[in-house]
């Protein structure tokens, strides 16, 4: 029987304000000035260590909004309005540098205070909770629990928070944070030409997202066809890798093949090598003077270099045919397991009924794999459409075209997003192709998840 | 059970007629050669005795006629044992012929017999013929002792796949400099490539980047472990309020193409004054590397909750049931997770490049190995990146190996039986 969480928890944020409310409503004089001074309850009811403590995090935190986040906050509409100068200065015979504001430290301060003022009302609200906990123990005449007690019901009924608390603090300093920032940076002009502290950026609304659909023909004709080279690539990856994959993880396991663990290996030691190792040395065996171009001359089979990387038409075929390379393992390792959990009367049956080898694959196989893989082949496809490695190390995107707008034939948004950011420091564009991304990925795995069985009856398994 | 089947003899006799047609097949280039300057004979005689290196050109028509030999004797005598050396035979005619055909041109060239004269075309013809006859009388020799056929293609397939990474290991021990060479198997060996990547440190300082490399991946294996396996107990066992919340946002926080926030993380760093640092690079690993802990969390899932209950009963706190209980039943998953993340340091120089820029001395390996292939640099470097990039693989080789089980488990998604 699946066991369901009570629906009421997940409409947390009402029940929250609500519940502030009638604390409020039912609170004496102590627990009512805790929600101006905090732990100011739980200071009155002797519970002087935490009090003390809710009062040294506000402290802090006005300290903090005053002396620090103030200064950006305030800026946080115009994105700073004097930028850096650097004057003559007769008397002194040097450059003066005035210090101006800073639109980058602006925004990523802001963002920050912002995170850390969302904090703090999950503290004020803790703070009020604990202070209304402790006026009714009072009122009931029980004991207020120690100090000492209550850090102990941190290791147990409360030990989801000391759990998360770090992992937490580790992925919004380094995963919200930025990804906030750069959302943000999507609707400001933040590019070449807007460097702080000597130019400041600002906000342009949806100017970006317009550029890149229609309004600048150049950014938006790029976006279109790399777009749609991402996708053809995504296709041709992810299918090419699915079949021969199986194919070879099927002529692994058949019946009868001896040492089936060193094939397989065999083909995981081409994986397990660094890809950035592997690929960026298929571009030197697939360089135009590489070794492979070299040796087909030689053995006579080519007369003049086949530009391999340097050609459009031959780099893309290329960059998936070595992905196969790269790819085809992965597939096996996956599908190995599964294939082995087909049912095998289902082929002795077919067997009787005299079907063919191949009759079977496309009768049996494939549909059973295709109806149990089909969350992983959209997974591999989003995969591939984020396929950074293959397409940077071998091609680096190219070749170059002139009607791109800083990309190559062979360029995949994300490797396009790179560029933008690392080359050409164009930052909101490269957000705005962030964005873009993300709502292809996400609408992709929102159908993974819905359709992955794990999930949906997660409790089950308990 | 494994049947004992007898030989299918009809295809044992079938061989002595395959291996007839492949020596002749090797005659195919005699049939015809645009005469030039002398008879048919006299070239392919002045082809023969010409050069001692013209061994690998006789090779396969040798091979071709034992084989016919041994043929004859199988099918008059036919056993299992016979078959098997026959199969190898054939491929080493295979071989043989394919290393022929690849350097006929060569050879030929080099016996002072122009192309324009000795059509090469029609020596590759022989060879051709004599390579796809052989293949068809591998596969009739393992039909004939009922093995799967299914070996000549894996065989084909990890030649294939092989091939680059023997490439990559023969060329870290090339003596030769320079990027490309017009042939395949180094003409000197040393070891000096890898001693030099230790010795010559002006420009490359290889063991300071190995030894970066292996700080920074020990101290982000130890957090980045630590905390998915908190992240993943807490997801699995303990329930609270918001808890599908946050996972919900762990998994919308995944979709984001992870470079496209590097910028800011970097301007993170340099506000907490770590650009640049050691430290910064664990910390973006580790912050990288804790939502990665749906794996781990569906390993938890499938430890009985009973177990958990009894403990309970007995007065353990969740704490203990995490340590006492938990951990040291997920012995699998903690390797796991520890090697993952020990991994990614070794292997990413997206990140890396962000972070340290101009700052050579705090690379790490991939990063550095990935700037020995610039173009200014790739002509005396190539070989000592092989060297290197070797010195980084079997580590990372290795562990991925022990850990392929549970990778597949990741990908596809579903709980792992420990």
């Amino acid at each position: 029987m699946p066991k369901l969480i009570p629906a009421g928890r997940d409409r947390q944020s009402f029940a929250g304000i609500r519940e502030i409310i009638n604390i409020f409503k039912r609170g004496d004089f102590a627990t009512r000035s805790s929600f101006l001074i905090m732990g100011f309850g739980c200071i009155k009811r002797k519970q002087y260590i935490k009090g003390l403590l809710y009062l040294i995090i506000q402290v802090a935190f006005i300290a903090y909004m005053l002396g620090f986040a103030n200064q950006y906050l305030s800026k946080l509409s115009t994105l700073g309005t004097e930028a850096m100068r650097r004057e003559w200065s007769e008397a002194r015979q040097i450059f003066v540098r005035t210090p101006g504001d800073n639109s980058m430290l602006i925004l990523l301060f802001s963002v920050m205070s912002i995170l850390l003022i969302i904090a703090f009302i999950f503290i004020w609200r803790a703070n009020i909770r604990s202070c209304y906990k402790a006026q009714q123990y009072e009122k009931l005449g029980k004991p207020q629990p120690t100090f000492k007690a209550e850090i102990k019901t941190l290791l147990n009924e409360r030990f989801h928070i000391t759990m998360l608390t770090v992992p937490s603090l580790m992925i919004v300093a380094f995963t919200i944070l930025p990804i906030i920032f750069m959302i943000l940076i999507a609707f400001t002009n933040f590019d070449a030409n807007h460097q702080p502290p000597g130019k400041l950026f600002t906000w342009v609304g949806f100017k970006n997202f317009t550029d890149v659909f229609w309004s600048d023909p150049l950014i938006s004709n790029t976006f279109g066809k790399i777009l749609g080279w991402t996708l053809i690539w995504a296709v041709f990856a992810t299918f090419t890798n699915y079949f021969f994959g199986m194919i070879l993880a099927i002529m692994i396991n058949k019946k009868g093949v001896r040492l089936k663990k060193m094939w397989r290996t065999i083909f995981v030691i081409t994986i397990a090598v660094p890809q950035f190792v592997s690929l960026m040395l298929m571009s030197q065996i697939l360089h135009d003077q590489g070794p492979l171009n070299m040796l087909l001359q030689k053995w006579g089979f080519i007369e003049s270099n086949i530009p391999f990387l340097t050609d459009i038409t031959y780099a893309r075929i290329t960059v998936i045919i070595v992905n196969i390379w790269v790819g085809i393992p992965y597939t096996m390792l996956i599908t190995s397991g599964i294939l082995m959990n087909i049912p095998a009367d289902l082929y002795e049956s077919a067997s009787i009924d005299g079907a063919s080898p191949a009759r079977m694959f496309f009768s049996i196989t494939l549909p059973y794999m295709l109806f149990v893989t089909t969350p992983y082949l959209i997974t591999s496809f989003v995969g591939n459409i984020n396929n950074f490695n293959v397409i940077y190390l071998l091609t680096k995107g190219g070749p170059l075209v002139t009607d791109y707008y800083q990309a190559g034939k062979t360029d995949l948004l994300v490797t396009w997003l790179y560029k933008l950011t690392v080359d050409k420091q164009n930052y909101s564009l490269a957000s705005t192709i962030g964005i873009f991304v993300f709502v292809i990925c996400a609408s992709l795995s929102l159908v993974v998840y819905n359709m992955s069985g794990s999930v949906k009856r997660e409790e089950e398994f308990q | 059970m494994r049947k004992n089947k007898s030989l299918r003899l009809p295809l044992v006799r079938m061989l002595p007629m395959i291996a007839l047609i492949m020596c002749l097949s090797l005659l195919l280039p005699w049939v015809y050669i645009d005469v030039g300057e002398g008879a048919l004979g006299y070239n392919a005689i002045k082809l023969l005795n010409s050069d001692a290196r013209l061994l690998s050109i006789k090779l396969p028509a040798i091979l071709a006629a034992v084989s016919l030999l041994l043929s004859i004797l199988t099918a008059l005598k036919p056993n299992k044992k016979m078959l098997i050396l026959q199969a190898l035979l054939f491929a080493a005619g295979t071989i043989s012929a394919v290393v022929c055909m690849l350097t006929a041109k060569e050879l030929i060239t080099a016996s002072g017999i122009s192309i324009r004269t000795f059509k090469i075309s029609h020596l590759s013809y022989g060879l051709w013929g004599n390579m796809i006859i052989s293949f068809i009388a591998i596969v009739i020799t393992l039909k004939a002792m009922h093995e799967p056929v299914e070996y000549v293609a894996l065989s084909i397939m990890a030649s294939v796949w092989l091939l680059p990474i023997f490439w990559l290991v023969i060329t870290s021990f090339r003596q030769e400099a320079g990027a490309y060479t017009p042939y395949l198997l180094p003409k000197g060996y040393t070891m000096d490539n890898f001693s030099r990547l230790f010795t010559e440190t002006q420009q490359f300082n290889f063991p300071r980047w190995y030894m970066n490399t292996l700080v920074v991946a020990i101290f982000t294996c130890i957090l980045t472990t630590s905390m998915v396996l908190m992240l993943a107990y807490t997801f699995s066992r303990l329930r609270f309020p918001s808890r599908k919340t946050f996972m919900n946002i762990g998994l919308i926080l995944g979709m984001f193409p992870g470079f496209m926030s590097m910028i800011a993380v970097y301007h993170i760093l340099k506000a907490i004054g770590l650009a640049k640092s050691l430290i910064s690079l664990v910390l973006v690993y580790t912050g990288g590397g804790v939502l990665n802990y749906l794996i781990a969390k569906g390993f938890f899932d499938t430890i009985p909750k009973s177990l958990d209950e009894a403990a309970t009963l007995d007065g353990a706190s969740k704490s203990t049931i995490f340590r006492k209980i938990i951990l040291p039943s997920s012995k699998p998953i903690v390797v796991y997770t520890a090697i993952t993340a020990f991994i990614a340091p070794w292997v990413d120089f997206i990140f890396v490049s962000v972070i340290m820029k101009d700052d050579y001395q705090n690379y790490t390996v991939a990063l550095g190995l990935y700037r020995m292939l610039e173009r200014e640099h790739i002509y005396d470097y190539f070989t000592r990146f092989c060297a290197g990039a070797v010195l980084v693989a079997i580590p990372i080789t290795l562990l991925f190996i022990k850990i392929q089980k549970f990778y597949v488990a990741g990908v596809v998604g579903g709980a792992v039986k420990g």
